[in-house]
């Protein structure tokens, strides 16, 4: 399995006119052959598509588990998949930090519950309290 | 702090009671899905079967759409947690129910083929562990995965498609065949025709032709005689300018010199360069007319080395080939300078 997009120097995305293009302008014999046979029928190439999306998945996967060097991926493969490591770190590590984070948020919450209740209780009391007053103020005027 | 909520995948490895289990079910419905002629009611009952073991304790519904969707990143942290929770042991079960759930029916997809090995090099079993496992379980040797990128492929897998091409081009030579058979036909018809009428035309110009000669031979004979005039006129002519010429060199022997060089240079630029090799060679170094042997070996050492075609070797195919063009051509150039220098 090559990347035959990489090999002829166009995107995957590439429309069939720029494809032909590209292989038509191609000065390897042999691959302008093969390509001549994956990219002149549409079926063949919805096939290769495929193929080639989850090769790459693979091939992204590999670079961030660090597996590049696999001895199983080897050949054309990975001379044609194998991708530089990006920096995203690990998602397990970083699914741990966000539950960290989710935890220390929750015991936040529980620990200033007791005192904000209180405070609470009390602003509502003295509020009614309030209200109260005003009432029976307004009520005993006209009494 | 990232403010991402967790994803579907994240909340279902929280919530599971074994979060191992639940990462080798996402990986082993990845690989079902990649599995050719299943329909989704087999694939859910497949994983259903081989996973009754597992302690995960949730519905499998869920698993199998986040591979559909074949999120990377739920299939990255289930590869990682797998990792990070297996022994050797456990690595190799996990090793075979991917395998048989690959191949059930003996035939192994594309996909799984690279799938299968992503696993092996992730649960770091040896390629001899895997084909050994592989053959015990289906019978048959795990053989390298075929090459859609390559003609041979479509040769085999696609035979309809190059025996229709085969007939359609023996028809088209056929009907080809018929349409120049007609055409021999008619031509043959014209040339008898033609034949006719040449004969009765051929008849006609051998009289016209004696004619003809009588009257140019008369022609000639006055032609000659202006030819004669001509040349005694031209000579005094001559004879006239080169007088002049001589007073003028006399006059200013310097300057005329140099009027003279500037001449010479003129013609030879208005006229087409001279079909000389060893000057074009010269020029696909970069060099002048004149240049000394050391200076086309220094030429040669640089032009090769920014055009060797190993320097493109990174990038496409085609780069190489135009670059092995280039080299091709300055080394021819430079091969046939050491030569004639």
């Amino acid at each position: 399995m090559r990347d035959l997009y990489q090999r002829l120097a166009v995107s995957p995305e590439a429309n069939d006119q720029e494809i032909s293009q590209a292989v038509a302008s191609c000065q390897h014999s042999a691959l302008r052959q093969d390509a001549e046979a994956v990219f002149a029928i549409a079926e063949r190439r919805e096939t290769y598509d495929t193929l080639h999306d989850t090769v790459s998945d693979i091939g992204r996967l590999r670079a961030r588990l660090g597996l590049s060097h696999g001895a199983h991926w080897q050949g054309d493969v990975a001379n044609d998949f194998s991708l530089p490591p990006d920096h995203a770190i690990s998602r397990h590590d970083e699914l741990v930090d966000r539950v960290s984070h989710a935890v220390s948020l929750y015991n936040r919450w529980r620990r200033l519950r007791g005192p904000w209740l209180l405070i609470a209780v009390f602003a509502a009391g003295a509020g009614i309290g309030i209200a109260l007053g005003l009432a029976l103020c307004l009520g005993l005027l006209p009494m | 702090m990232s403010i991402a909520r967790f994803s579907p995948f994240e909340l279902l490895l929280l919530k599971s009671r074994s979060q191992v289990d639940t990462a080798t079910l996402l990986l082993l419905a990845w690989v079902l899905v990649h599995r050719q002629h299943v329909s989704e009611g087999q694939r859910r009952r497949r994983l259903a079967q081989v996973t009754a073991q597992f302690r995960h304790g949730h519905e499998l519904g869920p698993v199998i759409s986040i591979a559909h969707s074949q999120d990377l990143q739920a299939i990255q942290l289930a590869a990682e947690v797998v990792r990070k929770e297996c022994g050797t042991e456990r690595s190799l079960s996990v090793l075979h129910q991917a395998i048989t759930v690959a191949t059930d029916d003996g035939e192994l997809s594309l996909a799984n083929h690279y799938i299968l090995r992503f696993l092996a090099d992730l649960l770091n079993v040896a390629p001899i562990t895997l084909s050994t496992l592989f053959k015990e379980l289906t019978g048959t040797p795990l053989a390298p995965p075929e090459d859609p990128s390559r003609d041979a492929y479509w040769q085999t897998h696609d035979p309809d498609y190059h025996a229709r091409k085969a007939r359609e081009a023996e028809a088209a030579e056929q009907q080809h065949q018929q349409a120049n058979a007609r055409a021999e036909q008619q031509q043959r018809k014209k040339e008898q025709r033609h034949q006719q009428k040449q004969q009765k035309q051929q008849e006609k110009q051998q009289r016209q032709e004696q004619a003809r000669q009588a009257r140019e031979q008369e022609q000639q004979r006055q032609r000659e005689q202006t030819r004669q005039q001509e040349q005694a006129r031209q000579r005094q002519q001559q004879q006239r300018e080169q007088a002049e010429r001589e007073q003028q060199r006399s006059r200013q022997q310097g300057s005329r010199q140099q009027h003279h060089q500037e001449h010479r240079n003129r013609q030879q630029r208005a006229s087409p360069p001279p079909p000389d090799r060893t000057a074009r060679a010269l020029s696909v170094l970069g060099l002048t007319p004149g240049a000394t042997r050391i200076e086309v070996r220094h030429a040669y050492r640089r032009m090769a080395q920014l055009h060797h075609p190993d320097r493109f070797y990174s990038e496409s195919e085609q780069q190489v080939a135009l670059a092995s063009a280039r080299f091709q051509r300055i080394k021819n150039a430079y091969d046939y300078l050491m030569q004639t220098y």
